[in-house]
């Protein structure tokens, strides 16, 4: 797994976090919505990232999914896919957490 | 002879210590705190106090008070004394030249809740109309942010349900995870009187703590459940509640969503949540889960009060979902006796949660990912906000390692002590090209900072709080800064000083501009509080001097429901295993406070001079412990030492710390784990191993620099 090399001072890794944390943190996002039904559990996690995640640490994880996705929970793979699909959608939702 | 000590003058202040929010009388003579009186308006205490707020004042004055700003090139260099200007000249040109090389998103802004609304407010507007991002975050973020996220999930708001005084009709309370009679102790012996007229207490707590059995004060049922379960267990009581039918289903069909009950039915009410399958697992007697269901279920009043206890765990926000869905199903809100209540652990943490210092919403709980909201503060701040999420705290640090993150301007916290896996924020500090810290001490973070700015304490500034109980408390100036600048003062500078042109006349007018933009402020104001001495938020045109008790009729939800969360146990990642076989948590204690910068520069030191390890007497005695040895405790992410103390308030396979001195460093211990919808940071629960040390160390070596005594383990 494509692990995020840590830079020489003056240098910028290539993802905004170090790559295993982001992922132990999606992953966990992934187990809370477990229990949900299907739809509303992709639903659940795509705005999470959407409301909660800096838009670089969303990125980084769109990339390391497009590169294979090893280790990430099935329903992370399903939130994120949503997250590129309504990334134009003028009716994001901004409200407070929900599934 | 004259008394010396005889006041000349008097000024109502409210305390900054934890959260409860004590009206105080500062009482001063030549211009200097001869004593600190409970103050018999102040609607939280009614007169009474504990020892930080009646006696710890004397560190406003203490000799380490930093009264100069410092600057240095790096972080090797020995500090400067500069005037003002040079400072903020030096601190605004580093930040510009980091923006301008590594990009707009390359600094962020912490603030802190031990300032007042008026300045989180400002830190708020620094990062995002003066940075123009929004790396913006304060101190909730490692105690209480999984409140703000679990409660606004069920309940919709959050904050505490109820006010303080409520808890004088409630028949059962509920406290989880906190320790109110040393955490919060004017508002444990407003519980202790309460349980002298005959409520029953519920304690849910890895320790036999003060609340579990002190005078005046004894729990009815206390599950000492091992750390790391407090999902487990809620929703054992959850199935208790669904499975003999003890849920109010007159309240869940009128207030509540019905669907969403039925679903949370369906999870709790299934056998692997059952008493006798969680118990064990739990290290708690599985009837008396039961006979904690039946009571907080029959109330007819049941008051849930919680701590960090609930919070600093990889399921915190969860674990408080949980507890707003017990509330829920046993219809225990929307009248005085019940309610979901968090004790705040910080004078202002419920103002540093409403006044938008996150990097996801501004002031008022409103996102900035929402173009109208966003387009509100466009207009009173005159420039172009980003419309993406920042980073918070602990990814702040995280950038820093990659390099993604350069500066930050640090207001009243010490993140090196206080934030968890200290090797790792060392390192993240280290990466850092401009560090500005404004304190009234040099700390443990001081030492990787690049400015000092020499901040004000509470006695010293004009402003608000708002504390546990939603009250916004006036804070008022009882001594001049010390310094010369009130902590708002100086953020208005380094604004100017960044080409953002900001100007108040004073700190009323700060309120003024927040109340506009923060809904349930709208209704605040100096006047306000002048006349009618302090408001629970919200407070507007509904409620013109606030309200006590919320959800009365409807949950500030979209359709005025409350609803229920699916809560699923997920074990933590943090176990124990050969190499670790103990768990590690911690707490604070009566006369000492967090970190104790404060305190620890007081007399009430003499209380608590060290903090000691609580083990249980048998797992001394397998390691050939005695009482009063020093002993190393090591963790996979660090180590530390500590004089061990043999309790029984812990059970065997516990143990437990205070962490209110430096030396203690209980965060080099502590993991880098964290709640999985805020990163709340969890340190409630550590796998460790303690042995003792053959000689003991000279307390000079303890005190040594970090970088010398923790060494990564593994």
């Amino acid at each position: 797994m494509g692990a995020a090399v840590k830079p020489g001072p003056g240098q910028m890794g290539e993802t905004v976090l170090d790559l295993q944390r982001l992922l132990t943190m999606a992953n966990q996002i992934g187990d809370f919505f477990a229990p949900y039904p299907p739809e509303r559990r992709a639903e659940g996690i795509r705005n999470h990232l959407r409301t909660y995640w800096d838009p670089r640490m969303r990125q980084d994880l769109l990339d390391y999914i497009a590169s294979g996705g090893d280790g990430l929970v099935p329903q992370v793979l399903e939130g994120a896919r949503l997250l590129v699909e309504t990334e134009h959608d003028k009716k994001g939702y901004y409200g407070p957490p929900k599934a | 002879m004259p008394n010396p000590l005889k006041p000349e003058r008097s000024v109502v202040t409210t305390c900054a210590y934890c959260g409860v929010g004590c009206g105080f009388k500062a009482e001063t003579r030549a211009g200097r705190i001869v004593r600190m009186i409970p103050w018999k308006e102040g609607k939280a205490n009614h007169g009474h106090s504990c020892i930080k707020g009646r006696f710890a004042y004397d560190y406003y004055n203490h000799p380490d008070r930093v009264r100069t700003p410092l600057i240095r090139r790096s972080i090797d260099e020995p500090w400067q004394e500069v005037d003002w200007d040079t400072a903020l000249n030096h601190a605004a040109a580093e930040f510009r030249r980091i923006q301008s090389t590594y990009g707009t998103k390359s600094i962020g802004a912490v603030s802190s809740s031990r300032c007042t609304n008026e300045e989180i407010f400002l830190v708020q507007k620094l990062a995002r109309a003066v940075f123009g991002n929004n790396n913006i975050d304060n101190c909730a973020r490692i105690c209480h942010s999984p409140t703000q996220f679990g409660l606004s999930a069920t309940v919709g708001w959050g904050a505490a349900s109820q006010h303080f005084d409520s808890i004088l009709q409630a028949d059962v309370i509920m406290v989880v995870g906190a320790n109110p009679t040393e955490g919060h102790p004017v508002f444990g012996s407003l519980m202790k009187r309460r349980i002298r007229q005959g409520a029953k207490l519920i304690v849910i707590d890895p320790r036999r703590t003060e609340t579990v059995k002190s005078a005046h004060c004894e729990a009815t049922v206390h599950l000492p459940l091992r750390p790391g379960n407090n999902v487990a267990i809620l929703n054992s009581l959850g199935h208790v509640i669904v499975r003999e039918r003890l849920y109010n289903e007159s309240f869940v069909r009128e207030r509540c969503e019905w669907n969403e009950f039925e679903l949370w039915m369906g999870l709790v009410g299934s056998d692997r949540y059952a008493p006798e399958v969680i118990g064990p697992v739990a290290g708690v007697a599985p009837e008396a889960i039961r006979a904690a269901a039946r009571l907080y279920a029959g109330g007819p009043n049941s008051a849930i009060y919680y701590g960090l206890g609930v919070t600093e765990h990889s399921q915190g926000s969860t674990g408080v979902m949980c507890l707003g869905n017990l509330s829920l199903s046993c219809g225990m809100l929307g009248r005085e006796g019940v309610g979901v209540n968090p004790l705040r652990g910080q004078g202002n943490v419920q103002g540093g949660s409403c006044l938008g210092s996150w990097p996801h919403v501004f002031s008022g709980y409103r996102f900035v990912t929402d173009p109208e909201v966003r387009g509100s503060f466009e207009q009173e701040w005159g420039v172009p906000l980003d419309a993406e999420p920042g980073l918070r705290l602990p990814n702040m640090f995280d950038a820093a390692l990659t390099g993604h993150f350069r500066g930050m301007y640090i207001m009243g916290e010490d993140p090196v002590q206080s934030d968890p896996n200290r090797h790792h924020i060392v390192e993240a500090m280290r990466q850092m090209e401009c560090v500005v810290l404004q304190d009234l001490f040099l700390n443990e973070t001081s030492n990787y900072a690049h400015v000092f700015l020499p901040g004000s304490s509470s006695l010293e500034k004009e402003g608000t709080f708002t504390s546990a109980e939603r009250r916004v408390n006036r804070v008022r100036k009882v001594v001049e800064p010390l310094a010369g600048y009130q902590d708002w003062e100086i953020v208005v500078r380094l604004m100017n000083t960044m080409g953002y042109p900001a100007q108040y006349a004073h700190a009323g007018e700060i309120l003024d501009e927040l109340a506009r933009l923060s809904p349930a402020y709208k209704g605040l104001s100096f006047a306000l509080l002048e006349r009618i001495g302090s408001a629970q938020w919200p407070c507007d045109e509904n409620a013109p001097e606030g309200t006590e008790v919320l959800h009365t009729k409807t949950f500030p939800r979209a359709n005025g429901r409350g609803t229920f969360m699916l809560t699923e146990f997920v074990p933590t990642a943090e176990r124990t295993n050969d190499r670790f076989p103990l768990l590690l948590t911690t707490g604070r204690i009566l006369s000492q406070y967090n970190v104790g910068t404060q305190t620890r520069r007081t007399a009430n030191s003499r209380w608590h001079p060290e903090d000691r390890l609580e083990i249980n007497a048998a797992d001394a005695q397998a390691r050939g412990l005695r009482d009063g040895d020093w002993v190393t405790v090591t963790s996979r992410f660090g180590q530390t030492r500590l004089r061990a103390k043999l309790s029984t308030r812990v059970n065997p396979g516990i143990v437990y710390t205070t962490f209110h001195h430096a030396t203690s460093k209980a965060n080099a211990v502590t993991s880098d784990l964290s709640d999985w919808a805020t990163n709340c940071p969890e340190y409630k629960v550590t796998a460790v191993e303690v042995a003792r040390v053959d000689a003991a160390p000279m307390r000079a070596q303890a005190e040594a620099r970090e970088d010398e005594v923790v060494e990564a383990v593994s």
